[in-house]
C-alpha cells in the first residue's frame, strides 16, 4: 500500500486521539493567575515541569504507537544500497593471508600482518578492501567494506593455522567467495609461496574474471630464500616391539639431533642421529613396550629448528588383541577356510578365526561372536538357517560366500533368494563393474576390476543393497539389513573355482574391512591430516562426543545424537566417544607443509603476468552487458521491525501511564 | 453572597460586595451603601447625620454656593457658608491603585472592584457632609487625576473617574506620590486605596511628606481571601499579575510559609503606617464594606 493510500491516511487520524486527550489533560495545568509573586518560592522539585515533559513523551508514544500500527500493515520496505558504494572508479582490495602450517616458520605471520597494514594503509579514501585466510580451506575474515578499523581489529584475532595451502584451490575458492561489484580489484596474496602450495596446473591459479574488471595480482612475500627443516616424516610399528622412525631433511647440510620416543606420554627412548641434510633418515626403536588398547606415540626432535611445528609426530598405534570371529564350515581342510583364515589374520587389526563344523554347531554358541563367517551357504540346513535369522535379528553379522554346494539350491536360506536357472561354468566368468565405494566395506578396497567372478543368477530384492555386481548387472556382494543385524552374501565361491578374488590382493583388504563393519569396530582413520575433517558418521553408523587436544568438548549435547563432520583444526590427539568405544585419532600438519623450498621469482611474475592481461577492454564488457550502469537496491521488508517497536511503545507506555496516575492520586 | 438566611435589613445587605456586583451603577452602589451604612449608624448613638446649626465660617473657593446664608449676606454682606453638627468641610482625596495586581480576585469581586464600591462609597459619605471630593488613579504613574471639589457634579465626576478605572500596569508608588504631592495645596484627608505590593520602607518614604504637609492619610489594605488565606491542594503554578512570572508552588507553602510572609507584610505596612501616624485598615474584599466606612467615620472623628 502506498503511503498516500486512502486507508493508510484514514488510520493516521488516529493520530488525533492521543493530540485531543492530551490537549484535555494539559488544560489542567495551565497558569492560574496570582496578585503577585512576591511572597511565592518555587516548589523545589519542577513538578510541574516533569509533569509536562510526561504528559509530552506519553502522548510522543501513542502517537507513535498509531503511526508505527499503521506504517507496519502498509508492509514497508527498505531499499538498502549496497554496503559500500561501488563505481568503475572504486577499488577493491582482496587480501588473502596464509595461514597454512608454514607460517609458523621464524616470523613469517608477523611479517604477513605487517604486510597487511602496510596495504591497508596505503589504501586510498574511496576504496573497499575484504580479508581471507587461506590454508586448506578459504575462510572469509571480513567482508568488503569501506571501514580500514574492521581489518585491524581481525588482525589481532589472526593467527597461522595447521593446514595446506594450495594456490590453485585458494583461487578456485577465492571466485565463489569474492562479492561481485563494478570495482577494479586488486588481489593481494600474502605468503611464503612454498614450491609445494603450487597449483599443479598452472591455469588453476588463473582467477576468474568479475565482471570484466580489471585485477592486479600483488605478491607479498615474507620468505625470501629456501629455509633448512627437518620433520618427523613417518612412524611405523614393525612388529610388536619395535617402531620405525622417518625424519625427513629440506637443508643444504646434516644436522645432529636427538630423537626420543614417548608412549602415553612417558619417553621410554632417546637417540642421538645425524639427519641426512636431504631426505630420509630412519631411526628404529626396539624393544618398546605397548599398553594394550590404544597407545599414543610422540615422537619428538629436539633442538627445534624453523619450523618446530613438524619436529613432533603423533601416532596411535592399536595394541588390542585380536578379536575372535567364527567360521562355519562343512571342511576345515578346504582351500576356503585356507584364504579366509589368511586373509582374517593378516588385517592390521589381526583376528583370530574360531574353526566350526556345521554339523557340530551349537546355534547358541553364535552368540559369543560378533560376527560369524558361513564359507558355503548352500550347506546350511532349515534349523541353522532359522538360528541364524535369529541371530541376525538380535544384532548378529554375518557373512558368507556361496560355495559349490549353493549351486543345487533354488533360493538362498535366510534371504529367500530365488536363485535363477543359468549353469555355472568356469568359462562364464565375468568381471567386477560396479562397485558402491561409498559403502563402508569397499572404501578402500581397490583392485576389484581385476577380479573375475562366475556368481549365482540372483534376483535382488527391494531390500537388498547391491554392493558389487558384474558386467552382466548380476549382484556379486549385496547386503540385507535383517532386525538389529546385517546379512552379507557373496555370491561366489572363496576357493578360487568360480571366483579368483581370494587370490587378488584386494580380497585382504576386503576381508579386512569387512570383518570391521560387520563387528561394528570403528572405521575412523587413526591418522588424519590438520585441517582435513572427522566424518563421525562412518564410526558405527552413530555419533558420540569428541574431545580435542586441548580436552575441550566439541559437541554440545544436542550435536551428539547426529553424525558431524568435525574440522581437525589442531595437531595432537582427539578422542572420539562413540557407541562402540572410545578412539584415539592422531592429528599431524601436512607433511608438505615441511618442505620450505620457496616459488621461484619468474614463475611468480609469469603468474603476475597472466592475471593482469585477463581483464577485457571496457568497450566489449559494455557490449556484453557485463556491466550495469545502474546498482540494484537490496529490497528489505521492514514491518516486523515496527511490530516490535510497537511492542516496546505498548509496555513503555503503560509504565509511564501508570507512573503518571500514581503523581496524581498522590498530591490529591 | 446574600443569602434568606442573612437576617440583616435590605439596605444593610447591600454593604455586601457579592451584592453589589448585581449593580452596574457605581453611583448607585455608592448611594445603597452609604444610606444602609447610614440607616445603621442612626442606631448608634456616636454618630449622628442631623442637621443641628454649629457656626458660620467664610466662604472659600471650591464651596458650594448652595450653603452660603444669603440673609447674613443680605445684613452683612458678607459671604458666609452655614456649618451643621457632622460637616468637616474638608477636603478627601481618594488614591486608588490600579495596579494589575488589584484585578486579583477569587469570587466575583475582584480587589479594584472593591476599591471601587469603597472609593464610591466614600466620595458619596464625604459629598454628604459637603467635604470636597478629589479622586487619582495610578499604577506606575497617575492615570487620572481630579481635583477635591465641593461643585454640583463633582460628586458625579469621581465616581465617573472611579467607574472606568482598569487594573493595567504594575505598581510603583514613587512616581505617582511625587505627582500628587505636586498637585495638592490643602489639607485634608487622602485615603489611599490598594494592596500596597511594594516596599514597606519605600511607601513610608512616598507617604512621609504626606502626613509632614498636614495631610490625614488612611490606608485602606485590600486584600483577597486568597492572598490571606489561600487553600491549594495539588503542586499550581502561579503566574504574576503584574510582571508574568510563573512560580511552581506546592500546598504546604501556601499552608504556612506564605501565609507568614504576607502576614509579616502585612505588618510592616502597618508599622510604617503607624511611624507618619497613618491609619491602616485591612479589608478582606470578601467582608462588607460597613466595616471601611465605620473606620473612616473613627478616623474622620479623630482628625476633627
Amino acid at each position: 500500500m502506498a503511503l498516500l493510500g486512502p486507508i493508510f491516511l484514514l488510520g493516521l487520524l488516529g493520530i488525533g486521539l492521543p493530540l485531543w486527550l492530551h490537549r484535555l489533560e494539559t488544560q489542567v495545568t495551565e497558569r492560574e493567575p496570582f496578585a503577585t509573586a512576591m511572597f511565592l518560592e518555587p516548589a523545589k522539585k519542577r513538578i510541574h515541569v516533569q509533569r509536562k515533559l510526561k504528559y509530552l513523551l506519553l502522548m510522543a508514544l501513542r502517537i507513535l504507537f498509531f503511526v508505527l500500527l499503521v506504517l507496519a500493515f502498509t508492509r514497508p520496505v527498505f531499499f538498502a544500497p549496497p554496503q559500500a558504494v561501488i563505481t568503475e572508479e572504486t577499488t577493491h582490495h582482496v587480501i588473502v593471508v596464509d595461514t597454512s602450517f608454514s607460517m609458523q616458520t621464524e616470523d613469517r605471520f608477523n611479517q604477513a600482518m605487517a604486510a597487511v597494514r602496510s596495504i591497508i594503509a596505503d589504501m586510498e579514501t574511496d576504496d573497499v578492501v575484504s580479508l581471507y585466510s587461506a590454508s586448506s580451506n578459504i575462510s572469509t575474515i571480513v567482508s568488503m567494506t569501506g571501514n580500514s578499523d574492521d581489518i585491524d581489529q581481525a588482525l589481532d584475532s589472526l593467527e597461522a593455522g595447521n593446514g595446506k595451502l594450495d594456490l590453485g584451490n585458494m583461487i578456485s575458492s577465492l571466485n565463489t567467495m569474492i562479492e561481485e561489484s563494478q570495482a577494479n580489484f586488486v588481489l593481494h596474496v600474502v605468503s611464503d609461496f612454498q614450491q609445494t602450495g603450487q597449483a599443479v596446473r598452472f591455469a588453476d591459479m588463473i582467477p576468474d574474471v568479475i565482471n570484466g574488471r580489471p585485477i592486479t595480482l600483488d605478491i607479498e612475500r615474507v620468505a625470501s630464500d629456501n629455509t633448512a627443516n627437518w620433520a618427523v616424516d613417518s612412524v611405523l610399528v614393525t612388529t610388536v616391539d619395535t617402531i620405525e622412525v622417518g625424519i625427513r631433511g629440506y637443508a643444504q647440510e646434516d644436522s645432529e639431533r636427538s630423537i626420543s620416543l614417548s608412549i602415553n606420554e612417558e619417553v621410554q627412548q632417546e637417540s642421538q642421529v645425524t639427519l641426512d641434510a636431504d631426505g630420509m633418515t630412519f631411526v628404529t626403536f626396539s624393544n618398546v613396550i605397548f599398553a594394550e588398547g590404544d597407545n599414543r606415540i610422540d615422537i619428538r626432535m629436539t633442538p627445534n629448528d624453523a619450523l618446530a611445528g613438524d619436529d613432533l609426530r603423533y601416532t596411535v598405534f592399536d595394541n588390542s588383541p585380536p578379536a575372535p570371529v567364527m567360521l562355519l564350515t562343512e571342511d576345515e581342510a578346504s582351500l576356503g577356510v585356507t584364504y579366509i583364515t589368511a586373509a582374517l589374520e593378516t588385517a592390521p587389526r589381526g583376528y583370530e578365526v574360531i574353526l566350526q563344523n556345521i554339523s557340530d554347531l551349537d546355534p547358541r554358541v553364535l552368540q559369543r561372536y560378533p560376527w560369524v563367517v558361513i564359507e558355503d551357504i548352500g550347506t546350511i540346513n532349515a534349523s541353522l538357517a532359522t538360528a541364524i535369522t535369529d541371530y541376525v535379528n538380535g544384532g548378529g553379522a554375518v557373512l558368507t560366500a556361496a560355495g559349490e554346494s549353493a549351486l543345487g539350491l533354488s533360493s538362498i536360506p535366510v534371504l529367500d533368494l530365488e536363485v535363477g536357472s543359468t549353469p555355472l561354468t568356469r568359462e562364464s566368468r565375468n568381471p567386477i563393474t560396479m562397485i558402491d565405494s561409498s559403502h563402508p566395506a569397499l572404501g578402500e578396497s581397490s583392485g576389484w576390476g581385476s577380479v573375475n567372478v562366475q556368481a549365482l543368477p540372483l534376483e535382488a530384492g527391494d531390500d537388498d543393497n547391491i554392493l558389487v555386481a558384474q558386467s552382466n548387472e548380476q549382484p556379486v556382494l549385496l547386503e540385507r539389513q535383517i532386525g538389529r543385524g546385517r546379512f552379507m552374501l557373496l555370491a561366489t565361491a572363496l576357493d578360487n573355482t568360480l571366483s579368483d578374488l581370494p587370490v587378488k590382493p584386494v580380497f585382504v583388504t576386503f576381508m579386512a574391512e569387512t570383518a570391521r563393519y560387520l563387528s561394528n569396530e570403528n572405521l575412523l582413520i587413526r591418522e588424519q591430516v590438520a585441517e582435513s575433517f572427522l566424518q563421525l558418521g562412518v564410526a558405527g553408523g552413530a555419533s558420540g562426543q569428541v574431545y580435542d587436544p586441548d580436552g575441550e568438548s566439541l559437541l554440545s549435547l544436542a550435536d551428539t545424537t547426529q553424525a558431524q563432520d568435525i574440522s581437525l583444526d589442531k595437531t595432537g590427539y582427539y578422542q572420539v566417544f562413540t557407541p562402540s568405544g572410545e578412539v584415539l585419532v592422531a592429528v599431524n600438519p601436512d607433511r608438505r607443509e615441511s618442505d620450505l623450498t620457496i616459488m621461484d621469482a619468474q614463475v611468480l611474475q609469469n603468474w603476475q603476468n597472466v592475471v593482469a592481461g585477463t581483464a577485457r577492454p571496457d568497450e566489449q564488457r559494455l557490449n556484453d552487458g557485463t556491466v550495469s550502469q545502474t546498482q540494484e537496491l537490496e529490497e528489505r521488508e521492514i514491518w516486523r521491525l515496527f511490530l516490535f517497536l510497537l511492542v516496546i511503545i505498548v509496555i513503555a507506555e503503560s509504565i509511564l501511564g501508570n507512573q503518571h496516575l500514581r503523581v496524581k492520586t498522590g498530591t490529591l | 453572597m446574600s443569602t434568606s438566611s442573612d437576617n440583616r435589613p435590605a439596605p444593610m445587605r447591600l454593604l455586601d460586595p457579592s451584592v453589589l456586583g448585581a449593580m452596574s451603577n457605581l453611583e448607585l452602589v455608592a448611594k445603597a451603601v452609604v444610606e444602609g451604612f447610614v440607616i445603621g449608624l442612626h442606631r448608634s448613638p456616636k454618630f449622628g447625620f442631623s442637621q443641628e446649626f454649629v457656626e458660620y465660617r467664610q466662604y472659600a473657593d471650591g464651596d458650594d454656593p448652595r450653603y452660603i446664608d444669603w440673609n447674613v449676606y443680605a445684613r452683612s454682606d458678607r459671604t458666609v457658608i452655614k456649618r451643621f453638627k457632622g460637616e468637616t468641610n474638608s477636603h478627601l482625596m481618594l488614591l486608588l491603585d490600579t495596579s494589575a495586581s488589584m484585578g486579583f480576585g477569587s469570587g466575583d469581586t475582584s480587589k479594584l472592584q472593591y476599591g471601587k464600591y469603597l472609593g464610591a462609597s466614600l466620595a458619596y459619605l464625604a459629598a454628604r457632609q459637603h467635604d470636597a471630593v478629589g479622586v487619582m488613579l495610578f499604577d506606575n504613574e497617575v492615570k487620572e487625576y481630579r481635583p477635591p471639589a465641593s461643585k454640583p457634579g463633582s460628586l458625579q465626576g469621581v465616581i465617573h473617574t472611579l467607574d472606568d478605572a482598569q487594573a493595567s500596569e504594575g505598581t510603583d508608588i514613587n512616581q505617582p506620590m511625587t505627582r500628587f504631592r505636586e498637585h495638592i495645596k490643602k489639607r485634608g484627608l487622602v485615603a489611599v486605596i490598594s494592596d500596597f505590593y511594594c516596599d514597606a520602607q519605600e511607601l513610608m518614604e512616598n507617604i512621609r511628606p504626606l502626613a509632614l504637609h498636614g495631610q490625614d492619610v488612611i490606608m485602606f489594605h485590600l486584600l483577597d481571601k486568597d492572598e490571606l488565606t489561600p487553600e491549594i491542594k495539588q503542586s499550581t503554578l502561579y503566574e504574576d499579575m503584574e510582571t508574568g512570572q510563573a512560580i511552581e508552588v506546592e500546598p504546604a507553602f501556601m499552608q504556612k510559609a506564605y501565609r507568614d510572609k504576607i502576614q509579616k507584610h502585612i505588618a510592616s505596612i502597618e508599622e510604617a503606617a503607624n511611624g507618619i501616624r497613618a491609619d491602616h485598615i485591612l479589608l478582606d474584599t470578601s467582608e462588607p464594606l460597613d466595616k471601611a466606612l465605620h473606620n473612616y467615620l473613627t478616623f474622620r472623628e479623630k482628625r476633627g
